[in-house]
């Protein structure tokens, strides 16, 4: 029941963010005119794009599954070309809600933050951040050093104009806060973006789809503990207990009654469950710090 | 019924399961009495200092690869063995415009299909329109070309995943990793019909960010292409120096690409290759440095 009570509210926060949102609940096709045209010498070059979920594979070929895993709407594209043929990519993503652009942010971090929108990074031409319901990433084709100074200026003409900001996902409430690597934090659906993350299995082991929320994070306590959390919310106890059926079977067949294994690593692999939530901890440094972080579930929600 | 391949096995060192043995999708294939040769050659200026790419060079590899494919002396020779004067031949590129199959290449196959002896006329290049291709439609045979990289999905895009394109719809081949892509080589307009395979690894990508899965910071000259006449024993090579690649630049936790199946499945549910390093026949040529594999 406290977990119902807890989407509902979710719900209710996220029409309630809708409604406050600056356009319009993201309507994308609508942003184009409150974009800067120029920036210092790359000009806007070509006709603005959009796509939606039916037509982003006219957009990427071979990536359009990493949004359409989440509730991705549309996407606004515009290019700006230099008088040397440099390119700048700029993609507003519309992701549905706070979460989810947060959630498609957070599972391709490499780079250090450039202080752009709610969560950003910026690396040799790649330029990330979320902001509200919006996701957005500005690529260079060419000199991407050159690029640089254009390509954030721009990211913070777009961030000005996106907001207000949204709240994190709730699951991340369930993550324990000491060792915590927030930049190795993501939140996610299905199992295509698991793999990505951290490889488990070949087969959907988990039972992962788009009803599924999980959260994943890397810890590193002061102590010199460490290891991985994966905590997935699952529709309803049968999917939860299927679920953890299935994992236990396939991926750690041997664990103790605590739900407990060292693997061939010699590092400790947990599973637990409760209500709607499974806690998985992979590659524990020990079993007490394994056992730390998967009882997580086990805390009474905020 | 099948077994799931899990991290745990990959730490086991029962890579079987992730590379070579077919037994882990479910059935042992009766061994075979002659390997099937993938030929790996690289070449140190195949590149330039700019990166561009070196088109005679280019030639050299490719003539100097598909004659020791089939032990001929002469390049052309060679590709007599491959096509006819009166074949209608398909060149199955790939134009994904962050990294398509370098013109170099293109060039380079089609000058000895047509030193073969093929008529320029029967002689189509082509990617997204194959399904439309009046060349491709009348194709009675195929050469399949693309660069290797990694795939959000599949895990790798090698010469299986090239011929998504003679799929009615991509979306089809895409559920379960694209375990199906195997399932393309069977299509009437494709079936029993390639002839030669070229994985280009001159530029490889062997991580994959950004919007569209593509950073030029996980792009590296190795050089190198991939050549053979059994795709799947061409991917599992190219899967080969992926992982070897992601291990060295990042680490052994990222050593897998997402989920490699459908190279295993495209030898152990479709039956079109072997993806078992035990019946493949590597053979290295040319510049070894860093060769990796």
């Amino acid at each position: 029941m406290v977990f119902i009570a807890m989407r509902i509210a979710r719900a209710i926060a996220a029409v309630f963010f809708s409604a406050l949102n600056c356009f319009a609940g993201g309507n994308v096709k609508d942003i184009g005119p409150k974009i800067p045209g120029q920036i210092l010498e790359w000009n806007a070059s070509g006709d603005d794009s959009v796509f939606n979920r039916k037509t982003l594979y006219d957009y990427m070929d071979g990536g359009a599954e990493v949004y359409l895993a989440y509730d991705f709407r549309e996407v606004f594209v515009r290019r700006y070309v230099d008088s040397e043929e440099n390119e700048i990519v700029l993609d507003i993503y519309d992701m549905g809600s706070p979460a989810e652009a947060y959630g498609i942010f957070s599972c391709d971090r490499e780079d250090p933050p450039a202080g752009i929108g709610q969560g950003s990074e910026y690396g040799l031409g790649l330029l990330r951040f979320w902001r509200g319901s919006s996701f957005v990433a500005i690529t260079v084709s060419g000199n991407e050093e050159k690029a640089e100074k254009a390509v954030l200026e721009l990211g913070k003409a777009v961030a000005s104009i996106l907001g207000p900001d949204g709240p994190l996902p709730g699951m991340l409430d369930l993550l324990p806060k000491d060792g915590v690597q927030a930049d190795k934090t993501s939140y996610f659906h299905n199992d295509v973006h698991l793999s990505n993350r951290y490889f488990v299995s070949s087969d959907n082991i988990l039972n992962l789809d788009e009803k599924t929320a999980c959260v994943f994070a890397e810890y590193v306590s002061k102590s010199g503990d460490s290891g991985r959390l994966l905590i997935i919310r699952y529709p309803d106890s049968a999917a939860t207990q299927a679920a953890f059926a299935s994992f236990r079977k396939s991926f750690l067949p041997e664990a103790d009654a605590n739900g407990a294994a060292r693997t061939e690593n010699k590092k400790w692999t947990m599973v637990k469950m409760r209500d709607n939530l499974v806690a998985v901890v992979f590659e524990g440094s020990s079993r007490e710090y394994a056992g730390r972080l998967a009882e997580t579930i086990n805390r009474p929600p905020k | 019924m099948t077994t799931p391949m899990t991290r745990r096995n990959f730490i086991r060192g029962t890579t079987a399961a992730v590379l070579g043995a077919s037994t882990m999708f479910g059935r042992t294939p009766a061994v075979q009495a002659n390997k099937t040769r993938v030929i790996l050659i690289r070449h140190p200026d195949a590149l330039g200092a700019d990166s561009a790419f070196n088109e005679p060079i280019i030639q050299q590899m490719l003539d100097a690869a598909v004659a020791k494919l089939l032990d001929q002396s002469d390049p052309v020779e060679a590709f007599k063995q491959l096509v006819k004067p009166e074949d209608i031949v398909g060149i199955k590129t790939n134009v994904w415009s962050f990294l398509p199959t370098p013109a170099p290449v293109e060039k380079a196959i089609k000058r000895r299909v047509l030193d073969a002896g093929v008529k320029e006329e029967n002689v189509g290049l082509d990617d997204h329109n194959v399904r439309t291709n009046p060349i491709f439609l009348k194709a009675t045979a195929l050469i399949n070309a693309r660069p290797i990289r990694t795939h959000y999905l599949a895990g790798m895009s090698g010469c299986l995943k090239n011929y998504i394109m003679f799929g009615e719809s991509q979306e089809f081949y895409h559920p379960d990793s694209c375990a199906a892509l195997g399932s393309l080589f069977l299509l009437p307009q494709v079936k029993g019909k390639t002839r030669l395979n070229v994985l280009c690894a001159l530029t490889p990508q062997f991580y994959g960010r950004g919007p569209h899965n593509f950073s030029r910071r996980y792009v590296w000259n190795y050089k190198g292409l991939i050549v053979g006449q059994d795709p799947v024993a061409v991917d599992t090579i190219g899967l080969q120096l992926i992982k070897a690649k992601r291990r060295k630049e990042l680490g052994p936790a990222q050593e897998l690409p997402p989920v490699p199946k459908h190279i295993q499945l495209a030898d152990t549910r479709y039956g079109i290759g072997t993806s078992n390093l035990e019946q493949i026949e590597l053979i290295k040529m040319g510049w070894l440095d860093d060769v990796m594999i």
